[in-house]
């Protein structure tokens, strides 16, 4: 008797529990189905603003991402820990997609590469016929570091450093605004054409190495030499290769990181960084899609200095800024395959004492 | 002003936990940080955090180290050194980082007394990398510096220089190094301090009035009183980022820190109570400084440092007073054989590499127990330092333990041997336990004070190991202007690799 007691008893404790966890469980989940995903690490802020957060609970979701190297997504990280895959390039993209066997992906958002840099540096440029107006000419400055200029030596500069001019990228191993870099610079050096045989590879290889290697120690992530150039500006970095989001986002946040000397170009030719969503499952496809249709992402996305589906949306924020809307010199970057042989070539070159 | 305790403990050293107030930071696992001795000053500012913060302070190589083979993976969530540069050159360790955050900034520059500064023109008109190598050559100016296998300052002032006279404008070469190695030891010869760490740097110069400037980090020579000087071909700065590991799960407590930290109130206070630069835009005046290449390969920078030690530097003299009394005997004698073994190149980690016996030193080895053995010399030529290496190896390896402790008779004889101009001087004393023979630890402070200025500024540094009187051995550094290290719960070899740093 007494023990059918203590098992009854047992039961209405355990009920108990589980009824407890049940609530305890829903209201730290808050009931929203949880999407990984790894991402470039340019596209956090985005994801961290309680705004775009809001924006998935809104749709049943929450997303949460891990930051890694476009070049790392699409090689060494592990994905099988993610639902998602987003890095900043269609060439990474189109390889996950193929070792994944993923059959859709999305391209919600895109930006032009672009140079962050200083008036004076303008004005050295200008006189040297690299810069015209906002356009960087990326043909005249792979002349100019052929020949090993250094900026005193350039006529009327206003910039007296014995530094080589060069632009400063992050580090072309890891990261994707680097390889976007070696994917307009390659163009020009291949005589205007995109590489598309392993035997211009070579040539082309040792003709850009330069513009990596003599820049010495670079940093992995594309914030990092930005960092740079708006905390410690033109001494340590006279200009840099950016994505033109990172630029646009701190311009139409008018948060004052944009000083009065401080000035964007374009390069020409340039290229697109197309940030490329990955889905590996049915909520992670929902992410992708909400991102490139739902019109409050967009708009949210262009406050990031992001390019989307709606060039109105750019266009609207951009009105009264330096940034430009019409680009006019863009280039398709190299397949997955041909870049990643390049970027090998000159990663040997870094082993090599 | 004084900058650091006596006991130098980096290698050895004890986790500090800095658990706020806050609320919710009670119960929670702290973030373990693997940090460098230099971001020590910002203890008290991030006690105002609320977070729960557990900081373990090491070498800035030995850190490196670690978190490169993986060692670091588990014990520590995130590292904040005074630059990862160095860290990511070395194979495999760029994958076992994850975010970084910047936190500040700080050059490395040359600080040097006014009336100095004044007399080579230097206050009003920076001079270049070469005009203060020339300068330095003549002998106009003296100056101290951290090591630069030991501590970053010394590290960025080494690539500083060398990137300068270079000429190259660009990053630096093997080729390069070699090729500006004789101005490079023009420049050191007027080299007359050294160390491992900063702080002790500081507390050196304080000591020496007759040399008239320091190579460190900005933030640490505004706090004296010295002019500085900015060259004008550039620098290379710290940048002080704080890194999380990709082995920790403690990503959101990690975030939390990195945003506090870069948050306009405390980018603030850290520029008004450290003297560095603040990282986030628009809130720091300070004149923007050119900034010199820094290397991309590991090979560079490891002849850069190899250049230093074998070439470049005032060669070292350095004196090893060595307790072989019969408490060592079993495995402390092993122990000490172990730890002078390992200083003639048997480790081939970087930090056991760059600790080794340099080219051009002479070690002098004085082994004690009732009485000193007559000291037994070893010189290792310019090149080819192998044989003389076997030979302290051999040494080393026949110590032997028996007999009482005459720690005050051998000390005695490590002073009286002749200190060379031109040479940097030292003495390491290790003993296991109390004076039991011979003259007493007054009876050496006596002898101490009347010896002639060039033998009283050699310092001693001690080891604790076993039962050593820890008093009678920190009145002995205190005495002649060195430092403890404490072996007696970590490993011998990693006390003596350490005080490598300051000889």
């Amino acid at each position: 008797m007494t023990r059918r007691w203590i098992g009854a008893g047992l039961a209405l404790l355990l009920g108990a529990a589980v009824a407890a966890a049940l609530v305890l469980g829903n209201r730290e989940g808050s009931g929203l189905t949880v999407v990984r995903g790894v991402i470039g690490s340019e596209k956090k802020p985005f994801f961290d603003d309680p705004q775009v957060k809001a924006a998935f609970a809104k749709h049943g979701l929450q997303v949460e991402v891990d930051t890694a190297g476009s070049r790392e997504i699409a090689g060494s990280v592990d994905l099988s820990a993610y639902a998602f895959a987003f890095p900043s390039s269609a060439p990474a993209a189109e390889k996950i997609k193929k070792d994944r066997g993923a059959n859709v992906t999305f391209s919600p958002f895109h930006s032009p590469m672009s140079v962050a840099t200083f008036q004076p540096i303008v004005d050295t440029l200008t006189k040297a016929g690299v810069v015209t107006g906002e356009t960087f000419d990326i043909r005249k400055y792979l002349d100019l570091v052929a020949k090993g200029t250094r900026w005193d030596a350039l006529p009327g500069s206003s910039y007296q450093a014995r530094k080589r001019v060069l632009l400063t990228t992050t580090d072309i191993r890891t990261s994707n605004s680097a390889a976007m870099y070696l994917a307009m610079t390659s163009y020009v050096a291949n005589g205007d054409d995109v590489v598309t045989s392993a035997d211009r590879s070579a040539q082309v290889a040792e003709a850009v190495a330069p513009l990596f290697l003599d820049q010495g120690y670079s940093e992995s992530t594309t914030e990092a030499p930005f960092e740079d150039y708006l905390a410690m500006g033109m001494g340590k970095t006279p200009m840099v290769m950016i994505y033109e989001a990172q630029y646009a986002a701190h311009l139409f946040a008018a948060d004052g990181a944009i000083r009065p000397e401080m000035r964007l170009l374009y390069p020409s030719p340039t290229v697109l960084s197309k940030h490329t969503l990955v889905p590996f499952d049915e909520p992670a496809t929902r992410v992708g899609r909400l991102l490139t249709e739902d019109p409050e992402f967009a708009a949210l996305a262009a406050r990031y200095g992001f390019r989307t589906a709606n060039p109105q949306v750019f266009a609207g924020l951009a009105k009264n800024t330096p940034l430009t809307t019409n680009l006019v010199n863009v280039v398709e970057p190299p397949t997955y395959d041909h870049l990643e042989q390049l970027i090998s070539l000159i990663e040997e070159r870094y082993l090599k004492p | 002003m004084r900058r650091v305790p006596l006991v130098a403990r980096v290698a050895l050293a004890g986790a500090l936990a800095l658990t706020g107030a806050g609320a919710c930071s009670g119960g929670e696992e702290p973030l373990r940080v693997l940090a460098g001795s230099e971001v020590k000053d910002l203890e008290p500012l991030l006690k105002e955090s609320g977070l729960n913060v557990e900081l373990t302070y090491t070498g800035t190589l030995d850190g490196a180290e670690q978190v490169a083979s993986g060692g670091a993976d588990g014990r520590y969530d995130a590292i904040w050194f005074s630059s990862n540069r160095y860290l990511s050159l070395i194979d495999g360790a760029r994958e076992r980082l994850s975010t970084q955050t910047k936190v500040m900034v700080s050059p490395v520059v040359l600080g040097l007394k006014p009336a100095k500064a004044a007399e080579l023109g230097w206050d009003s008109a920076p001079p270049s990398w070469s005009d203060i190598a020339a300068a330095a050559t003549a002998g106009r100016f003296t100056f101290g510096m951290t090591n630069p296998a030991s501590s970053n300052s010394g590290f960025s002032a080494l690539v500083g220089v060398a990137a300068a006279l270079s000429d190259a404008g660009d990053a630096l070469s093997a080729e390069q190094i070699h090729a500006v190695t004789p101005q490079l030891k023009g420049f050191f010869s007027a080299q007359r301090l050294t160390s491992g760490s900063s702080g002790w740097l500081a507390d050196a110069y304080a000591r020496s009035p007759g040399v008239d400037g320091l190579i460190n980090y900005e933030s640490v020579l505004r706090g004296m009183n010295l002019t500085l000087i900015y060259p004008s071909d550039g620098v290379v700065s710290a940048d002080y980022p704080l890194t999380l590991l990709a082995a920790s799960p403690k990503k959101a407590e990690y975030d939390r820190l990195a945003t506090w930290l870069r948050s306009g109130d405390v980018q603030r206070k850290i520029m008004t109570t450290t003297f560095r630069r603040p990282i986030v835009p628009g809130i720091g005046s300070e004149k923007p400084v050119l900034e010199l290449p820094f290397p991309n390969r590991r090979s560079a920078a490891d002849e850069l440092i190899g250049a230093y030690l074998n070439e470049v530097r005032v060669p070292a003299r350095a004196r090893f007073v060595l307790d072989t009394s019969g408490s060592m005997e079993g495995e402390r004698i092993d122990a000490l054989r172990q730890a002078l073994v390992t200083l003639t190149g048997a480790d081939t980690s970087a930090s056991g590499t760059f600790s080794r016996f340099r080219n051009r030193e002479r070690v002098t080895m004085i082994p004690f127990n009732d009485t000193p053995r007559p000291p037994s010399a070893f010189t290792l030529p310019e090149r080819d330092p192998e044989p003389a290496l076997r030979e302290i190896r051999s040494f080393a390896e026949g110590l032997r333990a028996g007999g009482g402790t005459a720690i005050f008779d051998a000390l005695r004889t490590a002073y009286q041997e002749p200190v060379e101009p031109g040479h940097y001087t030292s003495i390491v004393l290790m003993t296991d336990g109390e004076n039991t023979d011979g003259s007493t630890a007054a009876d050496f402070d006596a002898f101490f004070r009347g010896l002639p200025e060039g033998q009283r500024m050699v310092p001693t540094f001690v080891v604790l190991f076993g039962d050593s009187d820890v008093e009678e051995m920190t009145a002995i550094a205190n005495l002649t202007g060195g430092a403890v290290f404490d072996a007696r719960t970590g490993s011998l070899a990693a006390a003596f690799k350490e005080i490598r740093g300051y000889q």
